[in-house]
């Protein structure tokens, strides 16, 4: 089988590049997912964070274009709703050591530009008045908000697919061929062979063992998180929640339920095989109710109705990996996440589809190059 | 490898069905339509179906559903009903509260 | 975080649960059964009829007991069993989440056998989700457990042996059943749970399945049409009741989902989606079991029967059984199991059609589509015998695996033999005495003594009759058919109900001679 463009990977970022690449009217497209469905990865679990503030710098123009350019019209470009909502991220302080942090992480976003102000314990209450007395202070980006990744993620789906791109699931991707010093080749596990002009690699931590058959690699590791969901209750807030001391994160969706992540700390350690569809860790739930009843004490008498667990696709350095590689031209590289892929998805898809057709993206990506790490 | 554009040629396209409006989640009140619908978007797994409808979703997790789920797009795909794959299960097993839930540092009492 | 610690953790304390604890107890394994439930016995405390089998199947004693008895088993051996006990998550290294008044404890065991049973399914049919559409399952809690009626006017949906039994224990507890409802052609339960409802004079539908539930915010009545051979409604078809209640048991399906959570392997079977297990319940996981309606559905004594095999299985995981002596008692509980898997209604025989006994007898069709056996079908069977002097007459016409008539009857006036599936033969050379014990333990409710005085034009019929208030001796009114229609008039000769018959009274009637082989129930009055 040929194509134009293969890319492997049926999450977030491949269902969007093939989106993007078929609007600007690329005719033969594939898709490969290793699994049986459509964002079976973090594209489905996560937290459904679209945050630009906390970011890595070398990362954070990549989030700030994609909630000025992408998100606010999506839902109506895909006919989906993705449920985005443009209503701050309250990074929220128990202690000064707390304060001191928000502080710095403050001061590094404006430096890029970024409306990220300190507010003062009452202004907090003020925004999210079912915060705990505990909390003295918060970091507040009004830019930032959330959107619903499984209706984000499969609203890219199946608009690709009803532009004709080719999805294939249960693709299982064995390595990558070059032929003539250019990446041309996916061979599938089965030992068929596809062949296209270019190569886009956006599988998640799988994508480690597939660069590896070219003689490729990034320290990268599959690190293990969750989430857990509560019953639908009536409309308390709409901002997205962090915290200083990274104990919780979440938000309220559109249908009413909370999803709230958070860790008890063994689940990094976990040894999983990551084509195992759920593996939680008999901590995580726990852990994570003990640490949102903290701040937002209001929540302790709703009911969790499930929990599940995700992987990240964690870097040794924190930020993805995007963009071709020198030493094997053919292949565009897109992983590497760390766990906060969603948010930034639409741009780093946009552009990815600018670098398949030949054009300079519209951000210099030169940080998140895969050869910064043997520089 | 399965082609999805393949499979939905070989399904056709959506035929609204008098019933179409029957309830098949009651818990987070998603219709037979609903569901067929989006097996004709492509939506072809109950994962998909689930993360688009949050069709058992809700209190129950698709205790009550999930079997009249499978059976649905079973027949939509015409294919066996045990050619479908069942929805992942996870913890809880039963609602419980976040408060019970955060309780457990005393396990073993 | 403290994490308690047991040798095996049995999840559901239904009849595997406890019969698997119960082995294991006994053999020194230090045994916990967790219940979300307020009352153990899964199951078995909401089966008030008698059960089926031979004795070793605790044949003809009623669900409610075996369940006490297997309690207090399981108490004497030291189970430790705690209600109210849900369990959440199962994750690996065989560690457990159980909530216990609102606390979660985090339990590990050396080995877990997983007992959850299976829920019930259901259908969607227009306004399924009014209140007023239950569960067969719910309604036998609300009437046995609790002691609530479920409503007064009911139509039942599913003639299994659970739509057939729970059908009748809405009789029993004074609802007014109107009509059993079936979209498959045949009645799939037991055709005697079926003729004890039709000679009340319930309607059976096969063929035919629910349209639509009416009513606001509860039911108040529902349309039921005919449908063809690709379900489909056949226009014209329909029929209304006036009912407050539609009860629904339309199959069950195995609750897997820890083992699923776990990560044991699991497969499709006709039974339902169910772990991956050997006949023990040895899962793909060292040390996970399960055992029971999770495995796939069966009967109770089925479960009973698994759940000691899988404690025997336990007990040599854990050490303290060799692999010979789990093997001696598995073959032996290998060939219970298979007694109780033989007949019509074994699972291998589930979506044949079988058209003769094993006798080669041809079935009655009528019994299949209408709930009793024609009139003019009933004499080929053996129970079916003539004779002045008091006599068995049997009217088990299926393959079942069932024999306690015959140990009842100490004059060898029953006769099945050795292959408790055969059809109870009426010997008419032995001599009747009349002591109704055939009539008391036949869990069908399938026998009837008869006595012939044809010169002088009349006949005595004795019945098993569970309904409450019992008639009198001396009570007028009508004797009704199999079909449940009024034949003529009768009259209460005697009513007995000593301790011995355990609840089933006998009630004896007379009525014309020429009603001898017709007349099956007893209605007071005139109608």
């Amino acid at each position: 089988m040929k194509a134009d463009v293969i890319i492997i990977g049926g999450g977030i970022v491949g269902s969007a590049t093939a989106y993007y690449l078929a609007k600007r009217g690329v005719k033969d497209i594939i898709v490969l997912e290793s699994s049986a469905s459509i964002g079976h990865g973090a594209s489905s679990r996560n937290g459904g964070g679209v945050r630009q503030s906390g970011r890595d710098v070398r990362e954070l123009p990549v989030a700030m274009l994609a909630v000025q350019k992408f998100w606010p019209t999506l839902s109506e470009e895909l006919g989906v709703n993705t449920e985005y909502t443009q209503e701050g991220n309250l990074r929220l302080g128990k202690t000064e050591a707390h304060m001191k942090k928000l502080n710095q992480l403050a001061d590094n976003c404006k430096a890029m530009g970024l409306d990220v102000r300190m507010v003062d314990k009452q202004e907090a209450h003020t925004i999210n008045p079912y915060l705990s007395d505990d909390v003295i202070g918060a970091s507040f980006c009004p830019t930032d908000g959330h959107a619903n990744p499984l209706t984000t993620t499969l609203g890219y789906y199946m608009k690709a697919l009803e532009m004709g791109v080719h999805f294939y699931t249960h693709a299982k991707v064995k390595g990558l061929k070059k032929i003539k010093g250019k990446v041309s080749e996916v061979i599938m596990s089965d030992g068929e062979v596809l062949s296209a002009k270019t190569i886009i690699l956006a599988a998640g931590y799988a994508s480690r063992a597939i660069m590896n058959t070219i003689g490729l690699d990034i320290p990268m590791d599959d690190v293990i998180d969750g989430c857990i969901v509560t019953e639908m209750e009536p409309k308390m807030f709409s901002q997205m929640l962090g915290t200083a001391a990274a104990d919780f994160y979440g938000h309220q969706t559109h249908h009413g339920s909370f999803v709230f992540g958070a860790v008890a700390g063994p689940e990094a350690y976990m040894d999983i095989p990551p084509e195992t569809t759920n593996f939680a860790h008999p901590d995580t739930l726990g852990a994570t109710c003990r640490a949102v009843e903290g701040y937002i004490p209001a929540l302790a008498r709703s009911k969790i109705v499930r929990s599940w667990t995700g992987w990240c696709d964690c870097t040794s350095d924190g930020v993805c990996v995007l963009g071709p590689v020198e030493e094997a031209p053919g292949l565009i590289l897109a992983c590497g996440f760390n766990g906060h892929g969603f948010g930034t998805a639409p741009a780093v898809a946009y552009m990815l589809a600018q670098m398949t057709c030949g054009e300079k993206p519209l951000l210099d990506l030169s940080a998140l190059r895969y050869e910064r790490f043997y520089d | 490898m399965f082609d999805i554009q393949e499979a939905l040629k070989n399904i056709g396209p959506y035929v609204e069905e008098a019933d179409d409006d029957l309830l098949v989640c009651r818990c987070e009140e998603v219709t037979k339509g609903e569901i067929r619908r989006a097996i004709h978007s492509g939506l072809l797994t109950i994962e998909e179906l689930r993360r688009f409808l949050r069709c058992g979703m809700g209190l129950c997790q698709g205790q009550t559903c999930g079997s009249l789920t499978r059976r649905l797009v079973a027949k939509e795909l015409h294919v066996p009903v045990t050619d479908i794959e069942v929805a992942t299960s996870r913890s809880p097993m039963r609602p419980a509260s976040m408060k019970t839930c955060g309780l457990d540092e005393k396990g073993g009492e | 975080m403290k994490i308690e610690h047991k040798e095996l953790i049995v999840i559901g304390a239904g009849p595997a649960g406890l019969s698997a604890a119960i082995e294991a107890a006994s053999r020194g394994i230090q045994v916990t059964v967790y219940d979300e439930n307020a009352r153990p016995g899964g199951q078995l405390f909401k089966q008030i009829h008698k059960f089926f089998g031979s004795k070793e199947h605790h044949a003809k004693i009623r669900g409610f007991k075996i369940g006490d008895e297997l309690l207090k088993e399981a108490h004497e051996k030291g189970v430790e069993v705690v209600l109210n006990a849900t369990v959440m998550g199962m994750f690996a290294q065989k560690e457990i989440t159980v909530m216990i008044n609102d606390e979660v404890h985090h339990v590990k065991g050396d080995a877990i056998l997983v007992a959850t049973g299976a829920s019930e399914n259901m259908v969607n049919f227009r306004g399924w989700t009014l209140p007023g559409v239950i569960g067969a399952g719910a309604a036998q809690t609300m009437m046995n457990l609790h002691h609530i009626k479920p409503g007064e006017r009911v139509l039942m949906l599913g003639t299994g042996n659970v739509g057939l039994v729970v059908s009748f224990q809405l009789l029993q507890a004074g609802c007014e059943v109107v009509a059993l409802v079936d979209a498959a052609k045949n009645i799939g339960g037991y055709g005697v749970h079926a003729a004890k409802l039709a000679r009340t004079g319930i309607p059976f539908y096969l063929s035919h399945t629910i349209k639509e539930a009416e009513g606001d915010d509860h039911v108040t009545g529902v349309t039921i049409a005919e449908v063809d051979d690709h379900f489909q409604f056949i226009e014209g078809t329909e029929k209304h009741f006036d009912v407050d209640t539609i009860c629904v048991a339309v199959g069950l399906s195995p609750m897997a989902q820890l083992l699923k959570m776990d990560g044991v392997g699991m497969k499709d079977t006709r039974g339902g989606y169910v772990p991956d297990c050997d006949e023990t319940g040895a899962t793909s996981i060292p040390g996970i079991f399960a055992a029971g309606d999770v495995t796939g559905i069966e009967e109770a004594s089925s479960a009973m029967i698994e759940g000691r095999m899988s404690g025997y299985a336990i007990a040599e995981y854990l050490g303290y059984m060799t692999k010979e002596e789990k093997d001696a008692k598995e073959e032996e509980l290998d060939q219970s199991l298979d007694a109780l898997r033989q007949g019509m209604f074994a699972p291998k025989n589930r979506g044949k059609e079988i058209t003769k006994t094993e006798e080669d007898i041809l079935i009655s069709t009528n019994l299949l589509k209408h709930g009793f056996v024609a009139d003019d079908e009933i004499s080929r069977f053996p129970g079916f015998v003539h004779k002045a002097a008091i006599h068995p007459v049997i009217e088990c016409t299926q393959n079942i695996p069932c024999n306690p008539c015959q140990s009842a009857c100490h004059k060898g006036c029953i006769s099945i033999g050795e292959n408790m599936t055969s059809l109870p033969i009426s010997v008419k050379e032995s001599t009747c005495i009349n002591c109704g014990m055939c009539v008391a333990s036949c869990p069908g409710q399938a026998i009837f003594l008869v006595e012939e005085h044809e010169d002088e034009d009349y006949g005595l019929i004795t019945m098993p009759y569970e309904f409450l208030p019992l008639p009198e001796v001396g009570d007028l009114g009508h004797a009704l058919g199999r079909s449940g229609k009024a034949l003529c008039e009768a009259e209460i000769t005697q009513v007995r109900a000593p301790k011995s018959y355990d609840h089933t009274a006998l009630v004896t009637m007379k009525v014309p001679y020429h009603y001898i082989d017709l007349a099956r129930f007893y209605k007071k009055g005139d109608e």
